[in-house]
């Protein structure tokens, strides 16, 4: 009888499917991260209570200053003048009026500039705002 | 003499095909910013149903700025910002509809209103209107 040796496999990683799973996790990443539509450096003010806002809402940025930019949620945003909010806003109104206003306003900001961006939201007849802040720590 | 050609199978090399992916999620990891998308909703009154409240019903709080912080006036009293929801409570415990105004002075940072504002979220205040000056001066004085 000749009984030969039984072959050794070799020993190896199998690592034919680790490019799939890194692709698949390049798409995951690519589906769920929104574009940041607007990069105006603010220092948001803080609040305990905060609620998710929709990803496709337009953006108000006021800076320390008082300048405002503005986008409609898919352009990136521009330095506009308060009184040209009021056209802009109304635009998108007109398209949908449930839509969402954020505004991105630095906390030190004097109040009169978010009031006249208000007022401006007002006349477009917006009616979803939302402050856009971040959390407050607790103790 | 005998040539024996041993013949090599076709293959793709898919080997640095994973590094490639990798090196691509940590890039694309590196490069995005995290974009705030939380924070404070406000609806803005109708303008063709708007409610008119008399000031005497509603709860009044004027906001100032008082060096690096700022003061809250509740109904003529300045109150800690901590102590608001405490003159609220009793109030609307009789009537939860009640309206509270904030507001805030030309000058006082927007740090003070979000603070106050999330203060009355806390409270459950249902009805907070923050006029703007052009209201307020259409309402005439509300204080």
């Amino acid at each position: 009888m000749n009984l030969k040796a039984p072959k050794r496999a070799e020993a190896y990683l199998p690592t034919a499917s680790m490019a799939d799973i890194a692709f698949l996790l390049i798409v995951f990443f690519m589906v769920t991260t929104t574009i940041t539509v607007d990069r105006t450096a603010v220092e948001l003010p803080t609040s305990l209570e905060r609620v998710e806002v929709p990803k496709d809402a337009a953006v108000i940025a006021i800076d320390e200053t008082g300048q405002v930019f503005f986008s409609n949620g898919e352009e990136d945003s521009r330095a506009i003048s308060t009184q040209d909010l009021l056209p802009s806003a109304a635009f998108i109104m007109s398209k949908n009026s449930l839509k969402y206003f954020l505004i991105k306003a630095d906390g030190a900001a004097e109040y009169r500039y978010i009031d006249q961006v208000m007022e401006q939201l007002r006349q477009a007849a917006v009616r979803n705002i939302a402050m856009l802040t971040q959390q407050e720590g607790v103790g | 003499m005998k040539l024996k050609k041993k013949k090599e199978d076709p293959e793709i090399p898919t080997s640095s095909m994973a590094d490639i992916a990798f090196l691509l999620i940590v890039f694309f990891m590196v490069t995005s910013v995290f974009s705030v998308t939380r924070g404070l909703e406000f609806q803005l009154p109708r303008q063709e149903n708007s409610t008119e409240q008399s000031a005497e019903e509603a709860v009044h709080i004027f906001i100032e700025k008082a060096g690096s912080n700022c003061t809250f006036t509740v109904d003529g009293e300045i109150t800690p910002l901590d102590d608001i929801n405490m003159y609220l409570q009793p109030k609307l415990a009789r009537n939860p509809n009640k309206f509270v105004i904030i507001d805030p002075s030309p000058t006082a940072p927007y740090r003070c209103m979000v603070d106050a504002f999330d203060e009355l979220k806390q409270g459950d205040v249902k009805n907070i209107s923050i006029p703007t000056t052009a209201e307020k001066a259409a309402w005439g004085s509300i204080m």
